[in-house]
């Protein structure tokens, strides 16, 4: 089948990887088009909002934090229904989408770690607290580089698979911890600001370049989510060529 | 320009772009060296026998 050819389709018909890649590659462009425009707004939004009253400019280092934070917990979510993808319905693309999430996931909880250091410096005086909500996130990043440790170590690909499902799926209970330790334990970092069913306590001014820059984030994960998943799907098909080419130089 | 917390307001834009800036090259990179490996492979004859077969 031509990766061009696009018919309509049943949701299951997208398991299969070259439909998913007829309809990535269009997409990645516009979806980084977008991507790129999105965070041009959030930044100007950002640079021109005015100085925190308690704050001062230090507010700048939150438009840059909390999407990264929101990012850090909303890609291991992705991961974990796709563990229950690969799992229950051995989606063919289920392991795909969690091996390609693994690594952007590492990095906006690394992001969230180090911007949220820098801005707690100056508004608390340390670096760095052990308290629940910092503690549970650094759990979150040391749970990523595991798994990316775990795909490395398990040379058989369905038992990598199986694996990599079970322990994501495992480490998904760390992210109500995360969400919710702000309320169930005393903690130095402060309480939800905007997810919350309540209004949210923050201003307008501050509030509309935050939501930007939220957007842009998750548009940035979908964008590299479909990258690298196009990019793993490639992995796997240059594998089974190199392993035809090996079987072949053997019967020759 | 960011007043006494310069030196936390910069790193934290630099630590940002240098992140998300190499997730985005390592993508593009990694994507293009995958395209050019399969180019070759199909250049030495080597022909996928099914379509199942990409998934493992």
């Amino acid at each position: 089948m031509s990766e061009t050819a696009i018919r309509p389709a049943s949701l299951w018909d997208f398991a299969n990887p070259t439909r998913f890649l007829a309809i990535a590659g269009p997409l990645i462009p516009i979806l980084g088009a977008i991507t790129a425009a999105l965070f041009a707004a959030g930044l100007w939004m950002s640079f021109n909002a005015p100085e925190d009253y308690q704050q001062g400019h230090t507010v700048l280092i939150m438009f840059i934090h909390v999407p990264a934070a929101w990012l850090a917990m909303f890609c291991y979510s992705v991961m974990a229904v796709s563990a229950i993808g690969s799992l229950v319905w051995r989606h063919p693309l289920a392991d795909v989408s969690i091996r390609a999430a693994l690594p952007i996931g590492a990095a906006f909880t690394l992001l969230a770690l180090v911007t949220g250091s820098l801005w707690g410096k100056p508004m608390w005086g340390p670096w760095w607290v052990w308290d629940a909500r910092l503690t549970s996130v650094l759990v979150l990043f040391i749970v990523y580089l595991g798994l990316m440790a775990l795909i490395r170590a398990i040379e058989d690909p369905v038992i990598a698979a199986r694996s990599l499902a079970i322990v994501t799926l495992v480490g998904s209970i760390n992210i109500p911890i995360i969400k919710f330790s702000v309320d169930w334990w005393n903690t130095l970092h402060q309480p939800a600001s905007v997810s919350r069913f309540e209004r949210p306590a923050m201003d307008a001014a501050f509030l509309y370049p935050l939501l930007v820059m939220a957007l842009a984030y998750t548009l940035l994960f979908l964008t590299l989510h479909l990258m690298n998943m196009r990019n793993e799907i490639y992995r796997r098909r240059i594998r089974t060529l190199r392993m035809q080419a090996a079987r072949q130089a053997e019967g020759a | 320009m960011f007043g006494p917390h310069a030196a936390y307001i910069i790193p934290s834009y630099i630590v940002t772009v240098l992140v998300i800036g190499g997730l985005v090259i390592w993508s593009v990179m990694t994507h293009r060296a995958r395209l050019a490996e399969l180019a070759k492979l199909e250049k030495q004859g080597v022909q996928r026998r099914a379509r199942n077969s990409e998934n493992g």
